[in-house]
């Protein structure tokens, strides 16, 4: 023990003593985690939404540039599932906002779920109860057309809507 | 300026997962060689080629290489000045290296060509296995000798991959080398950000279908779902003391700014109205955030005092100003609309003059490296997104392209010392 103390010792008075500047250099450990081998149960059991498949969407609902405003040639689909859903309350309607890949993806993220919420919005003042709907945004993050032409952009502004009987 | 393409071509055996070409030199970059002191190991050879590596890939320095020396001294006394003063060599880097079992010790000096003479001295201590962060160390204090700001050679890069279906949450050494994956996923993971303390990450992860707030420490690998909601909840900022988090989130009806004490879990909300507010960001004092919000009409970057709650407006120019993040205390980046592209630009807050650093297509995620003085951010070319940087003071550019299928959302860490 004494002789750890005299080496600590001598190491700083060397350290002390020196006039030219020292750097310590440390290794940093990480760890790795794979959410791809087991779906992890620790996160958060209860915002775990059903992951059954919910296969290709009942409609989808296009939108333009930096807009969350439903188009005119939307509204005969909306008004068709609004009847759907009002005639038969065991249905749960998914609806999922989407992004071009134009802008920052924060910014992305919240314009998809607000377009997303606009088509919840029209269908609740329809008559809808809006306990039969959810409403997700994915931003830019899961695009129909990867490609960067106007095509595809007008093509990933979108609401997806899908019936989660 | 001219315009040259140095690749760096890394020669060790190390694989380097991301190589970094400089795309524009500095105008006037300073020339020097560096040569190993005395004995000539196997370590030594390899630190100063880390060193040469790092100190050429900031694209400020001219590295000369050994087969165009006039002679090749092995220490000081050795210089003929004549011979370097042909070459036009500023100075030259002498790196004495011991190694042993347990230790490994690093001296490095710095001669003058014109002065004849040592100008400094340094040393770094480290183990053998630290043998490449210890050489970023060397590169580091040569690069703050001759340019007066801190180098960022030692620091970490953390970005996102795609390929296929996985997504993967990486982080490596500021030259690419030493790739380490954090988080596998089939979900994406967008906007990770640092802990000042270098310790801790948070970033958001769509695994549960949609988006969530996580930190994760580095070392063990533990995760924590920072709040739990049925809204999504994204745009995580570490305050600069580490001990809240700033977040973004719907959980209110539409996108608010809140702040997390990661302690308490007590939150403070921060905006309240119809508009998109989102991309929160703290002032170096951690008094303010600037943001992102709608609610003129198009985005715009706002400032909020987050104990007065007042706010602000700080772009006017242009219709869509996104993403901020402080420069330091009077100058902020951003992803401003120029035109049809969207490009990196700083906004200094006493005069409102915009300045446009990029001249890329769909430039997105800015993040500053801790010297504050060189840029980094993703891009896109064709379908393939990669990552490139601007130096401000030098002018700099240089890119890291994708290995991958696309390559995203770069964040630099602190300073790891």
């Amino acid at each position: 023990m004494k002789n750890i103390l005299i080496s600590i010792l001598s190491i700083f008075f060397i350290f002390a003593c020196s006039s030219t500047p020292v750097e310590k250099v440390d290794v940093q450990e990480t760890t790795t985690v794979d959410l791809t081998a087991t779906k992890q149960k620790d996160t958060d059991s209860e915002v775990v939404m059903n992951n059954v498949d919910v296969g290709e969407a009942y409609v989808t609902i296009l939108f333009d540039y930096d807009d969350d405003t439903l188009r005119e040639d939307s509204l005969e689909d909306l008004f068709a599932i609004s009847r759907l859903m009002k005639a038969d309350s065991m249905y749960t309607l998914l609806v999922e906002g989407h992004a071009d890949e134009r802008g920052t993806r924060e910014y992305n993220l919240a314009l998809s779920e607000r377009r997303a919420k606009a088509v919840e919005d029209f269908l609740t003042a329809t008559g809808v109860s809006s306990f039969n709907i959810e409403v997700v945004g994915y931003g830019e993050e899961v695009p129909v057309d990867a490609s960067s032409n106007e095509d595809a952009w007008s093509k990933n502004r979108r609401a997806e809507l899908f019936f989660i009987k | 300026m001219k315009k040259i393409l140095a690749l760096i071509v890394f020669s060790l055996n190390f694989h380097a997962d991301l190589v970094l070409e400089i795309t524009e030199s500095a105008s006037k970059p300073i020339k020097i060689a560096i040569l190993e002191k005395n004995n000539n190991s196997l370590a030594g050879q390899e630190i100063v080629e880390i060193v040469r590596n790092d100190l050429s890939r900031t694209g400020e320095f001219e590295v000369i290489a050994n087969d165009e020396l006039l002679s090749i001294p092995t220490n000081e006394d050795e210089v003929i000045q004549r011979d370097w003063l042909l070459l036009d060599v500023d100075s030259i880097v002498f790196v004495d290296v011991q190694i042993e079992e347990n230790n490994l010790d690093i001296s490095y000096s710095i001669f003058d060509i014109s002065y004849n003479d040592t100008e400094d001295k340094r040393r770094v201590l480290g183990l053998p296995d630290s043998l490449r962060q210890s050489s970023h160390y060397v590169s580091d204090g040569i690069y703050k000798f001759f340019y007066g700001i801190e180098g960022i050679s030692s620091t970490k890069l953390m970005y996102v991959t795609k390929t296929s279906n996985m997504h993967k949450l990486i982080i490596s050494d500021a030259d690419g080398f030493n790739e380490q994956v954090l988080l596998k996923s089939n979900s994406s993971i967008i906007s990770p950000a640092w802990s000042n303390d270098a310790e801790q990450i948070a970033y958001v992860s769509f695994e549960n279908n949609r988006a969530q707030v996580f930190t994760q420490n580095l070392a063990s690998g533990q995760r924590e779902l920072i709040i739990s909601s049925k809204s999504s909840v994204s745009s995580p900022a570490w305050s600069p003391n580490n001990k809240e988090l700033a977040f973004a989130s719907t959980k209110d009806g539409n996108s608010e700014i809140y702040v997390i004490n990661l302690k308490t879990k007590k939150i403070n909300r921060l905006t309240e109205n119809l508009a998109i507010d989102t991309e929160p960001a703290w002032s170096p004092d951690g008094k303010k955030i600037i943001f992102t919000s709608d609610r003129s009409g198009s985005p715009q970057i706002y400032e909020i005092d987050v104990r007065t709650k007042l706010k602000r407006r700080l772009t006017t120019i242009g219709n869509y100003n996104a993403r901020a993040s402080y420069l330091n205390k009077s100058e902020i980046i951003l992803v401003h609309r120029n035109q049809a592209d969207f490009n990196i630009a700083s906004l200094n807050l006493n005069s409102r003059e915009l300045s446009v650093l990029t001249s890329t297509k769909n430039d997105e995620s800015p993040c500053i490296a801790p010297n504050g003085n060189v840029i980094i951010y993703s891009t896109k070319d064709g379908n393939l997104s990669y990552l490139a940087g601007v130096n401000i003071s030098s002018k700099v550019s240089f890119k890291l392209p994708a290995l991958y299928g696309e390559l995203k959302e770069p964040a630099w860490s602190p300073f790891i010392r």
